[in-house]
């Protein structure tokens, strides 16, 4: 094992990569783009209607009388009373909560008797939405101060105190990033691997290197090293774009970097599988679109897989793409480190499989 | 002094599932020679230049490189040989100054990259990216990247397939001056006066079968005769007044080999007496492509055409 011969490799590879702008195009500016372009979309689609929900824990008449008041300017959504509501609102991505306290009819009364306390409501508001945040204080603030004229013509009786909601609300674009991550490597890695395969046996280069002393072990670290490192320039693209434009908080740990490795080498394998049938250069193009493009539309990069019909879902799971989108949701964004490792285990192992099986056939000679 | 075998092949054969590509192939080459094999396409000479290359197995026959058996070739072979494969393409997006040092970094012997720049002429080129270079130059790169660990022996495969004229000569130029330099070079080719001009010996092979070799002046002593005497516009249902030997090509034109420059004279005494009728004569001096005739019977061209 010669370093000097594999570092030169390398970085030719990086010299023709910036020098060709496909492929600058498909690894940088493509998915920068997506980023973009989805992430505008998506964000433009907040509810025309803004919605309060509301757990009304005195159910008394009053009460619903003051939710009734609150509806003339909100939609308000109900929370059953039997719960716990910061639980439920944490489950259920709720992100603008009211919880009416149990005594609210009575102390209303006691007031009127000439109790001084106050009454205190809790508002719980997702920090990441203040402009319609600052709608919803806007209206239970009115109508607070409305009631609290009526019972004492100036106290402020009814009061509110504002929580922020802890539990994260996933965006779309939380959701997509990740994918675009996965996308992006299994693209430039299946078409980079199938592009030198097929060229570099048809032009004769492999050939000719067959005749030095490079070896071919040398020449497969050299390429997963340039795929792997290009891989990981992508990935931070993506994920920079993602938080300085998206404001996503993403989470970088060790799943990340093994499941981008092992997806840089799975879909190489599967590459260097698919170009040993592959024997016109100019069908290696068609052929790299012919494996990655269901997968970018099957493996769950676009809409989660739960809107689809039950049979693509379980298509899905036979799609390596489709535990790298999972697995760098799973330890990017949401955080669940069980669904990480199970994710990472699958593509690792896919990667071992394919790659091995795809060193296996590439042959520089007969 | 008599000079080393770079190259020693015996009774080499090679079949792909049934088809018999070489079927026998004897030959050496010595050091500091051009050795050339000619032939038609399919006539079998990238299989021969690989086996010995070590790309292709052979299926049996011994080859021996710098003394060593083919089976127990070292590593080490590969720093000593050069070798441009046939219709070669290098990285797209490489200059030539940046294709030849990539090369060169794979190898533990090394040659100054812009000595074999300037030796291939290549100078005003050399940070053009390898896709922007005509047919010729890339030829010229090609035969520089088979330079950059200083080889002994030198494998160039159809160099100047599909060049034309002046990029050819440019090619041939780059070629010379590697044999100044003392270097071994087998070369292919189906070009007749490529391997006039540039070999010292020549093998013809023909369906995987070297039907003559030697140098230029043997073949054609041995197979060609020194002199033809070409007859344009002979009525060629005569042909039998002219003799044996005399054959008629493509266009029409009857040549009768002559052996010595006294048989010229010979020749036109008898077509006086006999009253012998065309339109004109030329007297030329036997070359390859006559060579190639006479042992195979046909020309090279039909042979293309025909493959
Ligand atoms: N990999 C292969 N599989 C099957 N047949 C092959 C293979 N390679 C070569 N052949 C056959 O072997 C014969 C010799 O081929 P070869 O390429 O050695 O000829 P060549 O003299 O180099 O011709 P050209 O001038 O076209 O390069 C041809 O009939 C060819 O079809
Ligand atoms: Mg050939």
């Amino acid at each position: 094992m010669r370093s000097t011969a594999i570092i030169t490799d390398f970085l030719a590879n990086l010299r023709m990569w910036y020098r060709s702008k496909g492929t600058v195009f498909w690894s940088i500016a493509f998915p920068i783009l997506l980023m973009l372009i989805f992430g505008a979309i998506y964000q433009g689609q907040s509810d025309l209607t803004i919605s309060l929900y509301v757990q009304d824990l005195d159910g008394s008449e009053i009460s619903a009388q003051f939710i009734s008041s609150l509806g003339e300017q909100l939609k308000i959504e109900d929370i059953p009373a039997d719960v716990d509501g910061d639980e439920y609102i944490s489950e259920n991505n709720i992100r603008a909560a009211l919880i009416i306290p149990e005594d609210f009819g009575e102390a209303i009364y006691r007031v009127q008797q000439g109790s001084n306390e106050s009454i205190s409501l809790s508002l719980s508001l997702d920090p990441t939405r203040e402009s319609i945040n600052g709608i919803i204080r806007g209206v239970v603030g009115g109508t607070l101060h409305g009631w609290n004229n009526e019972i004492t013509g100036s106290r402020d009786v009814l009061i509110y105190q504002e929580k922020s909601i802890a539990a994260e609300e996933f965006k779309f674009i939380d959701f997509f990033m990740p994918a675009v991550v996965g996308i992006t490597v299994m693209t430039s890695t299946t078409y980079g691997t199938i592009f030198r395969n097929t060229k570099y046996r048809k032009w004769g280069i492999l050939r000719k290197l067959s005749t030095t002393p490079f070896t071919r072990w040398e020449y497969l670290i050299s390429k997963m090293l340039f795929m792997t490192f290009v891989s990981f320039v992508s990935t931070f693209l993506i994920i920079l774009v993602g938080v300085l434009v998206w404001d996503i908080s993403v989470t970088i740990d060790v799943y990340l970097f093994v499941i981008v490795v092992s997806a840089a080498f799975a879909f190489s394998g599967m590459g260097m599988i698919i170009s040993r049938f592959v024997k016109e250069e100019e069908t290696a193009d068609s052929a790299a679109g012919a494996i990655t493009f269901p997968q970018m539309f099957l493996a769950g990069t676009f809409f989660p897989l739960e809107v689809m019909p039950s049979y693509l879902r379980s298509f899905a799971r036979v799609l390596p793409l489709y535990y790298v989108n999972e697995g760098l949701r799973d330890a990017m964004i949401y955080q669940d480190s069980s669904g990480a490792l199970f994710n990472t285990a699958v593509i690792f192992s896919i990667a071992a499989v394919f790659f091995v099986i795809g060193a296996l056939v590439t042959k520089w000679t007969e | 002094m008599k000079k080393k075998d770079v190259i020693k092949v015996e009774g080499l054969i090679k079949r792909y599932n049934g088809i018999t590509a070489l079927d026998g192939i004897s030959f050496k080459v010595k050091e500091g020679e051009i050795f050339s094999m000619v032939g038609p396409n399919g006539a079998g000479k990238t299989t021969t230049v690989e086996i010995c290359e070590g790309i292709k197995k052979p299926t049996s026959g011994t080859i021996q490189l710098f003394g060593e058996e083919f089976s127990t070739r070292s590593k080490g072979t590969r720093e000593k040989i050069g070798v441009l494969p046939q219709e070669f393409r290098s990285f797209e997006r490489l200059t030539v100054r940046e294709t030849l040092k990539y090369y060169s970094s794979l190898y533990k012997r090394k040659r100054d990259i812009d000595e074999i720049i300037s030796l291939m002429d290549l100078e005003d080129k050399k940070n053009e990216l390898y896709m922007n270079l005509s047919g010729g130059l890339k030829q010229r790169v090609g035969v520089g990247m088979a330079l950059v660990n200083d080889p002994e022996l030198v494998f160039l495969d159809e160099p100047t397939t599909g060049l034309d004229p002046r990029a050819r000569r440019g090619v041939w130029n780059a070629i010379k001056s590697l044999k100044e330099e003392g270097k071994t070079i087998f070369l292919t080719t189906h070009y007749m006066e490529e391997a006039e001009y540039l070999a010292d010996r020549v093998a013809i092979v023909h369906k995987g079968r070297i039907v003559g070799q030697g140098s230029l002046s043997e073949l054609i002593s041995d197979h060609g005769g020194h002199y033809s005497v070409v007859l344009r516009g002979f009525d060629i249902s005569n042909i039998e007044i002219l003799g044996e030997e005399a054959s008629v090509d493509s266009e029409q034109n009857v040549s009768i080999p002559v052996h010595d420059p006294k048989g010229i004279s010979n020749i036109l005494s008898k077509f006086m007496q006999e009253g012998v009728k065309f339109e004109s004569m030329e007297v030329k001096r036997a070359n390859l492509e006559e060579v190639f005739m006479t042992l195979t019977g046909t020309s090279i061209e039909e042979e293309e055409a025909a493959a």
